[in-house]
């Protein structure tokens, strides 16, 4: 019987003949998922890695404003380490120096009318609305008057 | 002409009896080519996965008190008061003004959001808040929570929703 199933892919000429049938309904599967999943525009905000956005049922697609991260231990803008979290809830002034800095550059950097004075920002979502509150108050008071939130859509 | 003719026959008949009849054919020697539809589709999921959304991300639009946003408001007139969502340790609240309408306890760690929308609706269709809302959260407070309040303040017919801080307890839970 073993002997048999061993010699199954083999035809009468002895060439292997391996059976794609398995092979060619995974790939229909596969495809069906791929398609469900396909978008011609594509993302045009990637999420950060190190953070996990809070689920929201909001549908309004993500714009590539000036963004700022808030992940569980630090605050980054373009992707360099501002001020750690601990450092903010210790503060007791709302304004965070060193934000506000780089805050003020990023605006001045910015000379995109359609994206002047907006921010994205990416918090994570379990970090404490104390270290939110404070990053939009500095953020304000730097320039940045659009704010938005970037989530994950509700399936 | 004749002889032509007779050649063709002969022709076609040495062609016919070289084919074999269908009831002639094994079963196993039937096999379809399968490899270029497997090259199609491997082509195929290499480019559908570079363009694939696995997770699909949105935003969340909202507005900041007029004292904190930069557009400070400069007029003398008392504002109007807005229609707030308190997010406490142990309740969410409704309150305007300094009047706590609605207390919704915390029951085993579950924020009680369904019956929000449900106090939100009734709430708006009292009184014309012009799709205003603000949701003010207390410090400890996860962000998860306020993006949540959030969407339900919108489910529940608020087009405008700010963000604010939330001040002292206007109100011992009820």
């Amino acid at each position: 019987m073993k002997t048999r199933d061993l010699h199954k892919g083999l035809s009468k000429g002895g060439v292997f003949r391996p059976q794609l049938t398995s092979l060619v309904d995974i790939m229909v599967i596969l495809l069906f998922f791929l398609i469900q999943s396909f978008s011609i525009e594509g993302n045009l905000v990637t999420a950060s890695a190190d953070l996990e956005l809070p689920v929201s049922s909001a549908d309004k697609n993500p714009q590539p404003f000036c963004a700022l991260h808030i992940t569980k231990k630090q605050v980054l803008v373009d992707d360099i380490i501002t001020v750690t979290n601990d450092k903010i809830l210790s503060a007791e002034d709302f304004l965070i120096p060193e934000l506000f800095k780089m805050m003020k550059a990023q605006k001045a950097k910015n000379t995109d009318p359609a994206s002047k004075g907006k921010l994205l920002i990416q918090a994570d979502k379990e970090i404490p609305f104390a270290i939110v509150k404070k990053v939009m108050y500095t953020c304000s008071k730097a320039g940045f008057e659009d704010f938005k939130v970037l989530v994950v859509q509700e399936e | 002409m004749h002889k032509l003719s007779k050649e063709k026959t002969g022709i076609m008949q040495l062609s016919f009896s070289k084919t074999p009849r269908p009831s002639e054919v094994i079963e196993d020697d039937i096999e379809l080519d399968i490899t270029p539809l497997m090259n199609i589709f491997i082509i195929l999921v290499a480019f559908l996965i570079s363009m694939a959304i696995f997770t699909r991300l949105a935003i969340v639009e909202f507005s900041l008190p007029p004292n904190v946003d930069s557009s400070m408001n400069t007029s003398e007139q008392k504002p109007q008061p807005k229609l707030t969502v308190r997010i406490d340790k142990s309740y969410l609240g409704i309150v305007l003004g300094d009047n706590l309408l609605d207390s919704l306890p915390v029951l085993e760690n579950k924020y009680p959001f369904d019956s929000l929308q449900s106090r939100l609706a009734i709430r708006s269709s009292e009184h014309d808040f012009k799709g205003e809302i603000v949701v003010a959260s207390v410090d400890q407070i996860a962000f998860k929570m306020v993006v949540r309040t959030m969407d339900i303040c919108r489910n529940a017919g608020f087009e405008k929703v700010g963000l604010s801080s939330a001040t002292a307890d206007p109100e011992a839970p009820r």
